[in-house]
């Protein structure tokens, strides 16, 4: 399958870079200098919520049946046939916002301004070129990983054994990296 | 094998597009009533307006119909099943031809309420805002409208309202309950919406039932309502909209005031189905309503085309969703309002509202901000005991995070 962002919630300490970095991906010039001249000014499409003793990078899952997608009644809700991530064609958006009505993340937010449905679109600019999304590049604590279900799964594999011979276990998110290069992939 | 699809909006194309997908090789054939290929008619308001070009109702391309192979008899009204010979008659009297189904799909939708006032019927310049041909009736009479009287004021009436100022018409808004959008806002919110319309120049007028609509060829010339005569030249007539189900009397489908279907999207009688805005179904409280929005139709005609394959899919259920623009303020509801209490946060000019029951969101209002409305709809939907965190419900940065799962502590190496 192809990478989506994970999150390990127990990793993120709040410190919004996540929403930064987003805000700074959507601006003109993509420059942090650049976004802060911008009017109006970039929004972020990541929001970090409480999440009991936690905090949480909340932003849109892509779902597989995306409530949004089928709720839109201009046909601006887009799957991209490469990436598979949702986005929105905001040359088509009217701003009617059912797409925030059904979205059971809260994923889909009106922004006010442009009147245009704002969601994450998974930096389909930096993804094209190898990069990972700008909220996983700017995570400190790698509390987000840009992965396939495959390799979260094989390394959850490999930790939950690491635990049961009682060896210590470096952190899932922490090694993909790592992983990716002992099997000699991208 | 045979599939036979009553209708031409989202339920229909849905439900199309579903069972193309599963079956490369059955017939499929489209009824509709009117001639134009599928289109949305959420944004014939900003159609009216000019503020969405004409080209962006039309979903798909000019080629959708071929590509998928889809037969089309457009321009025709289906007039009656008879389900012994698994036949639909399309027409009447001598022009009357009959089709034969494997399947059909009953998504033929909803018409426009009209109601019986003296002149409603025949008085050029009276229209609903339904259709597409609707629209453009407005807009072909446009040029000579001064004034309009939008009579009824659920969301079609105020779009319609905001559309026809924008165009520089004098609107008067006439409602017979006493507040506007009775059915889908409680009277505190829908006096902010009020006062908002009437700051963009809107009069609306509420206890003010519809009389009559004044006038003769020439054109409507006033509508007479509370006992006043209000000039206008252009009526739009927003009285609800009833799922278009005279047509099966005598077919022995089960109807109320829609069609009755399961949650498989069936109908009593075998190899009928029905979705879209025709139907009539458990809501996702169990509820048997009656609600059209285009999520609804699209997610329906998804089930019918699956379960009409033999690929079993169950409904969830009606989402009794609104959401309207009043002067692009967004407004919004969800569920009802029949709470034992409610939660309530003002803040600069906007106000969300919840409904609770034995613990439980059973509705939501929203005036001005209705981000995360769809969060709240869903732990409505599956029925969460909100009772634990519900001062915190809607406290500014609430949203999923609040209902993550808490992982344990860090694994620790064993000692």
């Amino acid at each position: 399958m192809e990478k989506s962002i994970f999150t390990f919630i127990e990793k993120c300490v709040a410190c919004k870079g996540c929403e930064i970095a987003c805000a700074v991906e959507h601006s003109s010039d993509k420059t942090l200098f650049g976004a802060l001249a911008d009017n109006p000014r970039p929004r972020q499409r990541v929001r970090v919520e409480a999440a009991g003793a936690y905090s949480y990078p909340a932003r849109c899952q892509h779902c597989q049946e995306a409530a949004c997608i089928a709720a839109c009644p201009m046909g601006a809700m887009t799957r991209d046939p490469d990436t598979h991530a949702v986005y929105v064609d905001s040359h088509k958006c009217v701003g009617c916002w059912m797409c925030v009505m059904v979205c059971p993340f809260g994923g889909v937010s009106a922004d006010p301004v442009a009147k245009k449905a704002h969601k994450c679109d998974r930096c389909p600019e930096r993804t094209a070129v190898g990069l990972d999304p700008a909220c996983v590049a700017a995570c400190p604590t790698k509390a987000m990983v840009f992965a396939t279900p495959e390799e979260i799964a094989e390394l959850r594999r490999q930790a939950t054994a690491a635990a049961a011979a009682g060896i210590a276990t470096t952190p899932v998110a922490s090694s993909v990296a790592a992983w990716r290069t002992m099997k000699g992939g991208a | 094998m045979r599939i036979v699809i009553v209708g031409n909006g989202p339920a229909a194309v849905a439900a199309a597009e579903t069972i193309r997908d599963l079956d490369g090789g059955c017939g499929i054939v489209m009824v509709s009533q009117e001639s134009v290929p599928f289109y949305s008619p959420c944004p014939l308001a900003e159609y009216v307006e000019a503020s969405v070009p004409r080209a962006h109702l039309f979903l798909r391309p000019e080629s959708f119909y071929r590509d998928l192979g889809i037969e089309t008899r457009f321009g025709l009204a289906a007039t009656a099943v008879d389900s012994a010979a698994r036949k639909l008659t399309l027409g009447s009297g001598a022009a009357a031809t009959q089709l034969e189904y494997d399947r059909l799909l009953i998504a033929a939708g909803a018409r426009a309420v009209m109601p019986p006032l003296p002149g409603l019927a025949d008085t050029p310049g009276v229209f609903a805002l339904k259709t597409l041909a609707d629209a453009e009736g407005i807009l072909a009479r446009l040029a000579q409208v001064r004034r309009a009287v939008v009579i009824g004021s659920g969301f079609i009436g105020l779009e319609a309202a905001q559309a026809l100022v924008r165009k520089g018409v004098a609107v008067t808004v006439i409602e017979a309950m006493g507040q506007v959008l009775p059915q889908m806002l409680d009277a505190e919110l829908a006096a902010l919406v009020e006062s908002r319309l009437r700051e963009h120049g809107v009069d609306v007028r509420t206890n003010s039932a519809a009389q009559a609509v004044l006038g003769g060829a020439a054109g409507v010339a006033a509508v007479k309502a509370g006992g006043v005569d209000i000039p206008c030249e252009l009526v739009v007539c927003a009285a609800g909209v009833r799922p278009d189900v005279a047509w099966l009397a005598g077919s022995g489908i089960a109807t109320a005031a829609g069609v009755l279907v399961d949650d498989r999207m069936a109908t009593n009688l075998p190899g009928i189905y029905a979705a879209g805005d025709i139907v009539e179904t458990n809501d996702s409280l169990g509820q048997r309503r009656v609600i059209g929005n285009w999520p609804n139709a699209v997610n329906g005609g998804r089930i019918a085309g699956l379960n009409m394959m033999g690929v079993e899919r169950r409904y969830r259920g009606l989402d009794g969703i609104n959401v309207v623009r009043i002067f692009d303020l967004p407004v919004s509801s969800f569920g009802g309002r029949d709470g034992e209490r409610s939660l309530c946060r003002k803040e600069g000019g906007h106000m969300r509202k919840l409904a609770l029951r034995n613990g439980r969101i059973v509705g939501g209002q929203f005036y001005g901000d209705v981000n995360g409305t769809g969060l709240y709809h869903e732990l409505m939907n599956k029925g969460v005991d909100v009772g634990s965190f519900e001062d915190e419900l809607l406290a500014p940065g609430f949203g999923i995070g609040r209902l993550m799962p808490q992982p344990p502590l860090p694994l620790r190496r064993a000692a």
